[in-house]
């Protein structure tokens, strides 16, 4: 077992837990954690592999933003009169039926397409991820800017439609 | 210039366009929506005059883009070809349509849904134009079927109106009934030739089977008589009258109903080949002609007189075509666009102005509508056949090829022309001469209404003297003028008019006579061709119906029914526990599919 | 083997949470963890080089319209959220539920 595998392990250990935190917790402010913690973990991988610009923007924008925008909702909304909220689940028979059945056809499907080991990583840097986004990505980007105005739009006619 | 003119398929995207702009921006454009409606029109007029102004002695241009792919070898396409024919058709659209557009503005003034009309318009005017064209029948089709739905669209203009709106129906179903021959015939051709483009049909043709020949020209003419609403077909075109009176000018007499000649001049190569098809063309426009002028001559309504009075026109032309002489037929097709329409507008204009269409209520209006007045007489004038106005040199035109290859035809259509004089005096008379009879302020319209109808007026005298012109543009034979047929045909008009003068002033007094006023009544319904087709076709349908009723539906299937519904409602409560209303609950169900759907196609797919 | 079985499973286990949280913001939290399990595996495919990752310009770029659009869809999902909770004063979906069939 070489330092890869295991820097490769704990990365997948770290995100792993944090997922399920974030879908088994029963407390908000929990939930939010192991959202983090997974959120953290992509970005670690990202890192690892060599993507460093798109682990910082997973940085950025997840953490420094939509996991704040999430705290920031939990607090706005969840005020029930007697402390902490629970958050239940239901129908999880059908819903582990139905997550399991996709996992292991979706694993058995590609199993063969995905290699099993991520040896090479990835050797393009900002400078090549500037280039596919003024080159063949061009439509791309132009399409996100648009989209993000867009949402800024829409979040304040949702939230200013509200007030009357 | 010429690149102008190798832009041929804008001639139908323009307008096209214009209709989704009038119709999506029409209540922004406001009072200008007529000024963006008209460029329509005027795009196709240019692109018309420029054509015959370039000169088509050379090979005619054209372009045309794959459609799609039929199996291996075939593949449809759709194309755009300019050849005389189409410019001239192009010219009569786009002239019509534009002074139509014009007129609007100050008869349908102060309506409802103006926006709707005006994009209307300029749809059919894309459509008529592509019908025009189109470089082979496919393209034809699309736009045939595309006038039909305009034509749908604006004879239900005042949908509130269950008239109207009946009408609409009416005229969209009959047409139909032709378009179904159309289609067989597009249908036999491709079996045939596999190629529906004119230059390939026609290139084909000769080689052809003659029964192949024969019956898509039958077919050809089923779709053509339905669109021209000959005999049998023609019960839609008076009750077409419900729509606005422009709409009537520029679809029901200038254009539309002229595509069943214009199909047939198109397909010439074809359709000449088979003299039974040629035959039976003669037939059909020869009782038409005259079926529909007599019961013109007892119309009360005006506009149904001109609706009576187009059906007849058309089936000079249909008469025309059946002893081969295309170019008349098209010559007349053109100059009896430009008084027919003068004509609807003239009536349009008395309709506005009286504020009705009963020739009852009418009289005297020469006085008040000076200028609707004089334009009319020359449209009427015209329609009778006195030289020189236009009607004159294409209807003798007609009536002397006809006289040369079927001297008894040729005895029918003079009658025709005489009872057409008749009816022409008669309505001449009721609405614009003696004393008022109605209870209004007749007055004439605005200049947007007097300017089309000087300009109608100006070509309805004019257009005649282009006879030889056309037929060389068009590439058709033209017959000078015959001095004993224009001499006899211009008698019988002046006997016509003057009879019909008579009776008008005195009233009618033959129809006091009971068998005349039954005849009278039978002709005023149009021969009572509604109720045929309600004997004939209607009750059967409806007692075959009322059968199956009674026996096949209330025994058989209302046995399967009734029983279904308990059955159904026990099977519905056991599912309906699945619509909770809970999303997430719906969402799984979704999950569960698309894992059944990955299974299936991951186990068993692999195996086929 | 072990990337597809992680990236799936995180997937997967989204998938879970949002067919069984009963919060609007857990829900929105269990789809965070779905996008990122997707993205995860496109840009781990790329680091270990299968075909698509010749062009690791643009899967990198790919990696950034997908978090671009995952902020956006969070942004939009949380104005949702505090719409639903000031009009309906909960945000749990089962107190919702008005699709009833």
């Amino acid at each position: 077992m070489n330092l890869e595998s295991v820097i490769f392990a704990i990365l997948g250990i770290v995100a792993v837990s944090g997922g399920i935190v974030t879908v088994f917790a029963r407390d908000v402010s929990r939930m939010a954690m192991g959202l983090g913690t997974f959120l953290v973990a992509v970005a670690g991988f990202f890192v690892y592999w060599g993507a460093t610009f798109l682990g910082i923007v997973q940085l950025f924008v997840y953490i420094g933003g939509v996991l704040v925008l999430m705290i920031f909702a939990i607090m706005l909304v969840h005020r029930s009169p007697d402390g902490s909220p629970t958050i239940e689940t239901r129908h999880d028979v059908a819903a582990i039926a139905v997550a399991g059945g996709l996992f292991f056809l979706v694993v058995t499907a590609l199993r063969g397409a995905v290699p099993d080991s991520v040896d090479q990583g990835i050797t393009s840097g900002p400078a090549e991820l500037n280039e596919a986004f003024l080159g063949p990505m061009l439509t791309h980007f132009e399409m996100g800017g648009v989209l993000l105005l867009a949402v800024l739009v829409a979040v304040v006619v949702i939230l200013g439609g509200d007030e009357r | 210039m010429a690149a102008f003119l190798d832009l041929g398929w804008l001639v139908v995207l323009l307008p096209m366009l214009l209709a989704v702009v009038v119709a999506l921006f029409g209540r922004v454009l406001g009072r200008f929506t007529p000024a963006v409606a008209i460029l329509a029109p005027l795009w196709v007029l240019a692109y018309g005059v420029l054509s015959l102004v370039e000169g088509l002695h050379d090979a005619p241009r054209s372009g045309s883009v794959e459609w799609l792919t039929v199996g291996a070898a075939d593949s449809l396409t759709v194309g755009w070809a300019v050849d005389g024919l189409t410019a001239v058709m192009l010219v009569v659209v786009g002239l019509v349509a534009a002074l139509v557009v014009l007129f609007s503005v100050g008869y349908m003034h102060g309506e409802n849904g103006l926006p709707r009309y005006f994009a209307s318009l300029c749809l059919f005017t894309a459509a008529m134009s592509m019908l025009v064209v189109a470089d082979g029948l496919v393209g034809l089709f699309i736009g045939w079927e595309l006038v039909g739905a305009c034509s749908y669209l604006l004879i239900g203009f005042w949908f509130t109106r269950p008239a109207a709106a009946k009408a609409a129906v009416k005229a969209f179903l009959t047409t139909r009934v032709g378009d179904v021959g159309l289609l067989l015939a597009l249908a036999l051709l491709w079996r045939e030739v596999g190629d529906l483009s004119y230059a390939g049909l026609f290139a084909a043709a000769p080689s052809l089977a003659p029964a192949t020949v024969t019956g898509a020209s039958l077919l050809l003419l089923v779709g053509a008589i339905g669109k021209s609403a000959q005999f049998p077909l023609q019960i839609w075109l008076p009750d077409a009258m419900e729509g606005p009176t422009p709409v009537s000018a520029l679809i029901h007499a200038a254009t539309m109903v002229a595509a069943g000649v214009f199909l047939i001049a198109r397909t010439w190569p074809l359709f000449s080949l088979s003299p039974d098809a040629l035959a039976m063309t003669l037939a059909v426009g020869g009782l038409t002609a005259i079926g529909a002028a007599a019961a013109a001559l007892v119309q009360t309504d005006i506009k149904k007189v001109l609706a009576y009075s187009t059906i007849s026109q058309l089936g000079f032309m249909f008469a025309a075509l059946g002893v081969g002489a295309w170019g008349a037929a098209v010559f007349h097709l053109v100059t009896h666009a430009a008084f027919k329409a003068l004509l609807f507008l003239g009536s349009g204009s008395v309709i506005h102005g009286s504020g009705t269409q009963e020739l009852e209520e009418m009289g005297g209006l020469f006085r008040k509508m000076p200028v609707t007045g004089v334009t009319w007489l020359i449209g009427a004038g015209a329609l009778a056949g006195l030289p020189p106005l236009a009607g004159f040199f294409s209807k003798d035109e007609i009536l002397h090829d006809v006289a040369l290859a079927e001297p008894v035809w040729a005895i029918l259509l003079f009658g025709a022309s005489l009872m057409t004089a008749f009816y022409v005096a008669r309505t001449t008379r009721l609405a614009f001469f003696d004393a008022y009879r109605g209870d209004g302020h007749p007055h004439e319209g605005g200049w947007s209404m007097r300017l089309p109808l000087i300009a109608l007026a100006t070509l309805a005298a004019a257009v005649g003297f282009a006879g030889a012109w056309l037929a060389e543009t068009i590439g058709a034979h033209h017959g000078s003028l015959d001095l004993r047929v224009a001499a006899a045909s211009t008698l019988l008009a002046v006997l016509g008019l003057l009879a019909g003068w008579k009776v008008a002033g005195a009233g009618h007094p033959g129809l006091k006579q009971p068998r005349l006023a039954a005849l009278a009544d039978l002709m005023r319904q149009g021969w009572g061709a509604d109720r045929l087709v309600e004997r004939v076709l209607l009750a059967p349908v409806a007692s075959a119906s009322q059968f199956l009723y009674r026996f096949v539906d209330r025994q058989a299937v209302d046995g399967i029914a009734e029983g279904t519904a308990p059955f159904a409602r026990r099977v519905g409560r056991a599912f309906s526990s699945l619509q909770s209303g809970d999303a997430q609950w719906y969402a799984t169900m979704l999950g569960a599919g698309a894992v059944a759907l990955l299974a299936v196609v991951s186990y068993i797919g692999r195996g086929l | 083997m072990s990337l597809l079985v992680i990236t799936v499973g995180l997937f997967s286990l989204g998938l879970y949470g949002v067919l069984t949280r009963r919060d609007l913001v857990a829900i929105l939290a269990s789809i965070e963890v779905m996008l990122g399990a997707a993205t995860l595996l496109l840009v781990g495919l790329a680091a270990a080089g299968t075909p698509m990752g010749t062009h690791e310009g643009a899967v990198e770029a790919t990696g950034v319209m997908v978090i671009v659009l995952a902020a956006a869809e969070a942004a939009i999902g949380l104005a949702l959220v505090i719409s639903v909770a000031r009009r309906f004063k909960t945000t749990r979906v089962d107190e919702l539920a008005e699709v009833k069939g």
